[in-house]
């Protein structure tokens, strides 16, 4: 009896478990919101399988358009990493899959530069932040009508 | 006696009807249409071979019926797909695509092979020895790949010095498509869904209006609601020195609109493709996307409601979140 009530009882364990499972382990599909910023500008990088979406204020457009190598006051530019995948409905393209990273940067009123990097991958990454910033104002605006 | 008499005359009455109708229907349907082979496909013979034996009886001009093929009324049903299958994609009408379309569409034969969605399950019932198998898979995607970089967009290289744009002009009016779908810039503001890119050498932002993306966020898009609007920007790849890409010079913007009722013929979709820095809509008539957009998303993206690009299930919320923390 005591045998039987134990099995039950870890079969209903089981159960659960895999009823907890069936909900994707928690995965959702993400689409980032940038809140009041927008996209200017894109990457690809085929070494690290990765894309990038850039976006900004409009203080950052204008920045990026004038090619400055230092961002205007008041600008905030968020770069958005993924790591892409075969797409899984269709050999010969690419999706986004996995948030890698988000770095942010940002300029005061007095111009001055602060940048801060969240990553998912690896916590204690070293970056060095004025190579960062420089490559974050590498960026233009895409080009379209 | 008289009782079996008069129970046969029926049957035989009947089959004799049948007969009749049968022989009737033969007389009416009409054969179909003979078209001359006016460029065949050129590709490796072992490709050539997997491609005549599965696909050429309705993808080309060269037609190897069997004869209950011919037979009404199963050959209206046969024709009718023939017509619609070489509308589609015409192996003895090559020499009218361009290099890059064939690219085109060897990828999407790759996929409909892969998925299984081609030859059509009802086809190989009847036709057995058209059957595809695992080798002629590989067979079709090793062909397939070497032609990635041939007669494609080809990558820009930047070498050292900035390319300048110069200033876009601004069509006057927002262009049309023949199906009535209008070009707009509303899509700048809305959020970006995903990015992809394709083996033609391009890089692609896909944005979405805020009831697509709801419909994504609470995975609601079995069917897709109406108004979902998703608009794919295309721009050629660009390489930096340092080998990074950029997206370089606009190609297009594709616009695909949802629309149950509007949109029967092509899944509750409407699609637009706006070319060029002149934003030229793409398509003859209003129903150009029957022929060509919704063949490839009818059957490879069935799964995510006929998108390609819907974000992947692969993220969670925790980590979102904390990411996302000041």
């Amino acid at each position: 009896m005591k045998n039987t009530l134990a099995i039950l009882l870890t079969g209903f364990i089981l159960l659960i478990s895999c009823n907890k499972e069936n909900k994707d382990n928690g995965l959702v599909r993400v689409v980032f919101d940038p809140g009041h910023l927008k996209f200017i500008s894109t990457s690809l990088n085929t070494k690290k399988e990765t894309m990038s979406a850039l976006y900004g204020n409009s203080k950052a457009l204008e920045s990026l358009s004038k090619e400055n190598s230092q961002p205007e006051p008041g600008t905030v530019i968020k770069l958005v990493t993924w790591r892409y995948h075969e797409n899984p409905q269709y050999t010969g393209g690419t999706i986004t899959g996995e948030l890698v990273s988000i770095e942010t940067l940002q300029s005061d009123e007095k111009g001055s530069v602060s940048y801060e990097m969240k990553n998912t991958e690896s916590n204690n990454l070293s970056v060095n932040k004025e190579e960062r910033i420089q490559y974050l104002m590498s960026y233009h605006p895409v080009s379209r009508p | 006696m008289n009782t079996e008499k008069k129970k046969r005359n029926p049957i035989a009455i009947i089959f004799l009807a049948i007969l009749g109708i049968f022989g009737g229907l033969q007389l009416l349907s009409q054969p179909l249409e003979g078209k001359p082979v006016t460029g065949k496909i050129e590709a490796p013979r072992e490709v050539i071979a997997i491609l005549e034996n599965s696909c050429f009886n309705c993808h080309s001009n060269q037609q190897n019926l069997s004869w209950y093929d011919k037979l009404a009324p199963v050959s209206w049903a046969v024709n009718k797909d023939i017509k619609r299958a070489r509308e589609v994609l015409n192996f003895s009408e090559w020499e009218k695509l361009s290099p890059a379309e064939h690219q085109g569409k060897m990828f999407a034969i790759l996929n409909m092979m892969q998925s299984g969605k081609m030859p059509l399950h009802e086809y190989t019932l009847l036709h057995p020895s058209s059957k595809i198998s695992q080798k002629d898979i590989e067979t079709i995607k090793k062909y397939t790949l070497s032609l990635s970089g041939t007669g494609t967009l080809t990558k820009d290289k930047n070498t050292g010095q900035e390319i300048k744009e110069a200033p876009q002009p601004i069509p006057s009016k927002n262009p049309v498509s023949p199906n009535g779908i209008q070009y707009n810039d509303d899509f700048k503001n809305w959020k970006v869904i995903s990015m992809s890119t394709l083996f033609d050498h391009s890089i692609r932002v896909i944005y979405g209006n805020p009831t697509a993306v709801k419909a994504i966020e609470t995975e609601n898009f079995h069917p897709w609601p109406d108004g979902s609007i998703v608009v794919k920007s295309v721009w050629k790849q660009q390489e930096l020195p340092d080998g990074e890409i950029r997206a370089g010079k606009f190609i297009n913007a594709q616009f695909m609109v949802k629309d149950a009722k509007k949109y029967k013929d092509t899944e509750g979709w409407g699609f637009a493709k706006f070319s060029g820095d002149d934003l030229h809509p793409t398509g003859k008539s209003a129903s150009f996307a029957k022929e060509s957009c919704i063949a490839c998303h009818r059957q490879l993206a069935e799964k995510t409601g006929y998108l390609f690009d819907v974000p992947m299930k692969i993220n969670t919320q925790r980590l979102i979140q904390n990411l996302q923390k000041k």
